[in-house]
């Protein structure tokens, strides 16, 4: 591939995506990496192993959009944009009648509307908190001693609705060993504590009309996540062919547009 | 208020601000000229409290906020409250009160740094209204019984919509008897031609700040919100004096020129935003400098307007005082404070609103009754809702925060598309 390539590179907390687009928005290349001590490092081996994929060189990249916290680590960028913003259009691009946009990061979570014209009518982040995101999680299957795989297997196992009623991640872990010592089933533990992250989202914004578009790491990962999103919110949970790069490929698609007026 | 004159990144620097740093060094170094002479008397009292009647009676008046809000400014706060949580203070109470409380246990002041003085002056008299919270007489009482000092207060009533002669009348009262306790208690005797003096210049001085924050109007606006936290310091520390009325006329004419030459407190002004809540002390040079990069100027805001008083126009001072402490926006329910916003929505031509959730300071953040959603919907005006702290920098994530406003920002591009 030898064309003008327009690149999205999203610096999370967790892990760093990396997007490679042609001008017509084909995708042709993404990959995704720990983002580790160094961001700048982490982003370049997300791009080698995306242009490695696209078949491509980095001579032909036309134009770069980083997002995501470690935005502006990223010396390649042409252009640097919230991964709010990013999310909302890489969202919208796969989903143009999807007004709620849902995205469980690591570090945080966000509730995105979108307008009829599929403009950004209004957002929400969580607070300074690890209540319903990622690190949630990670830090309770740790605590049992089980990899985030293995909750969300466990967890889709589960009959009953039970709920684990704590945000917080330390009441929660207290709260998980409370309900082992009553011998309640490890199935049912394990999909309260997605339930948990749904109702805490289910918060963040009253959404209505119709089914809602669901990004991140966690969705990517965890099916449980999902069931867990529809039940507390009593709607349809669309999952995008590449959950986790939804910033990612926004910022690709942003890039294309950039360049496009930047020629005009 | 008084330390972030160094603390804040002011790009295009308000020539009137030497002169502010000057008036409040003055003002600090009398105030320990005041508690050391004993033929003196210090009184300490809350910054929309009934300050005109302490200085009508010669006591030489102390603001304990503005140390707590110093204490913020300074990334103090955080190192000082676990002192007061140790002597029973709630580490999610008014952090200007639990860091104030934490200094004086630690004998630790950044007045001695600021203005040379060993730290606050030690009170005669401490004295209160709850217009704003509990918690200043809460804060007071501290006070009251470690230096075995009077507490004194006014409690008008609180949440109001419409504001009554009724109401007004029963905070006159509570006023009338203040001075007679104050009276009996220091063997003083009020001069009623004194108070109308006093008052008149409160009132002078309030409606030239008013004209102050009014010049914001203009596009491009010549100030900011981080400039006006700095420059409303004599509006409450010097209330009821010339010299704050001198320094407004100072400050009024340069901003009145800036506005006649076009020169933009921030360069490019693309977007103006409204400041609903208590400014963010020890973040303001960060917070200052993401709008600054986003050119997008924070025009106007509610915190800053809560010392723009109506004017006195001569008759009972004490009727003036009872009315403007008990109207101010923190007293209101919630449709008059929505009926305020709107109007200044208007006035200052606001493209967004960001709301303060402060976390120790419940009574002065307006998001948590469902006010944004509503400004949302019924106004079609973007609202951000962002938390933090007035002085607890603890409470704060910069990452986050900042991220919020940038993408506070990319959506009124996109809605201005």
């Amino acid at each position: 591939m030898t064309g003008p390539l327009y690149l999205g590179i999203d610096v999370g907390s967790s892990a760093t995506k990396c997007v490679v687009l042609a001008e017509d928005g084909t995708l042709l290349g993404h990959h995704v990496t720990p983002s580790g001590f160094d961001y700048g490092e982490s982003a370049d081996r997300a791009l080698s192993c995306a242009l490695f994929e696209a078949e491509a060189e980095r001579d032909a990249i036309a134009y770069c959009v980083s997002t995501g916290y470690g935005r502006e680590r990223i010396a390649l960028a042409d252009r640097r944009v919230t991964e709010i913003t990013c999310h909302a259009r890489g969202a919208r691009e796969w989903y143009p009648g999807v007004r709620h946009i849902i995205d469980i990061g690591g570090q945080d979570t966000k509730v995105i509307r979108l307008s009829e014209e599929g403009k950004m009518a209004d957002y929400r982040m969580n607070a300074k908190c690890a209540a319903g995101t990622g690190t949630f999680l990670e830090s309770i299957a740790l605590k049992l001693g089980i990899t985030l795989a293995e909750l969300d297997e466990l967890a889709l196992r589960s009959r009953e609705k039970a709920v684990v009623n704590s945000y917080c991640t330390v009441f929660a872990g207290t709260e998980v060993i409370e309900r082992i010592k009553e011998g309640q089933p490890p199935a049912e533990i394990a999909m309260g504590l997605f339930r948990s992250i749904a109702t805490r989202v289910s918060e963040m914004m009253a959404v209505r009309n119709g089914a809602v578009g669901a990004t991140g790491g966690v969705v990517a990962h965890c099916r449980a996540m999902v069931r867990a999103l529809e039940e507390v919110m009593e709607t349809e949970v669309l999952l995008p062919p590449l959950p986790q790069h939804a910033g990612a490929y926004g910022a690709a698609l942003m890039a294309i547009e950039s360049c496009r007026a930047h020629r005009s | 208020m008084s330390s972030i004159v160094s603390t804040v990144v002011n790009r295009i620097e308000i020539q009137a601000q030497q002169k502010l740093k000057e008036l409040l060094r003055a003002c600090f170094v009398n105030l320990d000229e005041a508690a050391r002479a004993p033929e003196r008397r210090v009184a300490w009292c809350t910054s929309v409290g009934p300050c005109e009647i302490l200085t009508a009676l010669g006591f030489d008046v102390y603001f304990p906020e503005n140390h707590g809000a110093l204490l913020g400014a300074r990334k103090l706060s955080q190192h000082l409250i676990p002192r007061a949580v140790g002597v029973g203070y709630c580490a999610e109470s008014c952090s200007y009160m639990t860091s104030d409380i934490g200094a004086t246990l630690a004998h630790a002041s950044p007045l001695r740094e600021v203005y040379g003085i060993d730290g606050p002056p030690k009170p005669d008299v401490l004295v209160y209204s709850t217009n704003q919270c509990r918690e200043v007489q809460d804060w007071m009482s501290w006070y009251g019984r470690r230096d075995g000092a009077p507490v004194l207060g006014v409690c008008p009533p609180a949440h109001l919509g419409e504001v009554t002669r009724a109401h007004i009348e029963f905070v006159r009262g509570q006023l009338r008897h203040l001075i007679e306790e104050l009276e009996r208690r220091f063997g003083l005797r009020m001069d009623d031609r004194r108070l109308e003096e006093v008052v008149d210049r409160s009132s002078r001085a309030s409606a030239l700040w008013r004209q102050v924050l009014d010049t914001a109007q203009a596009r491009p606006s010549p100030l900011t919100f981080f400039d006006g936290v700095i420059h409303m310091a004599p509006v409450i520390l010097m209330r009821g004096s010339t010299a704050a009325i001198d320094y407004y006329v100072t400050l009024l004419a340069e901003l009145e020129a800036r506005v006649r030459d076009g020169v933009a407190a921030v360069p490019d002004e693309r977007f103006r935003v409204y400041w609903e809540g208590m400014p963010i002390w020890p973040k303001l040079r960060e917070l200052s400098t993401k709008f600054f990069d986003l050119a997008t100027v924070v025009a106007a805001s509610t915190y800053c307007n809560s010392w723009a008083f109506e004017e006195y126009d001569g008759g009972d001072p004490l009727l003036w005082m009872a009315k403007t402490s008990t109207e101010i926006f923190i007293n209101r329910d919630e449709d008059t404070k929505e009926a305020f916003l709107e109007e200044m929505f208007r006035r200052f031509s606001i493209d967004g609103v960001i709301f303060h959730n402060a976390r120790t300071c419940p009574n002065n953040t307006n998001s948590r009754f469902g006010m944004p959603q509503r400004i949302r919907e019924r106004l079609g005006l973007p609202a951000l809702v962002i938390d933090g702290d007035l002085s607890d920098a603890r409470f704060f994530s910069a990452a986050q925060t900042l991220t919020n406003i940038e993408a506070f920002v990319e959506q009124l591009e996109e809605q201005a598309r």
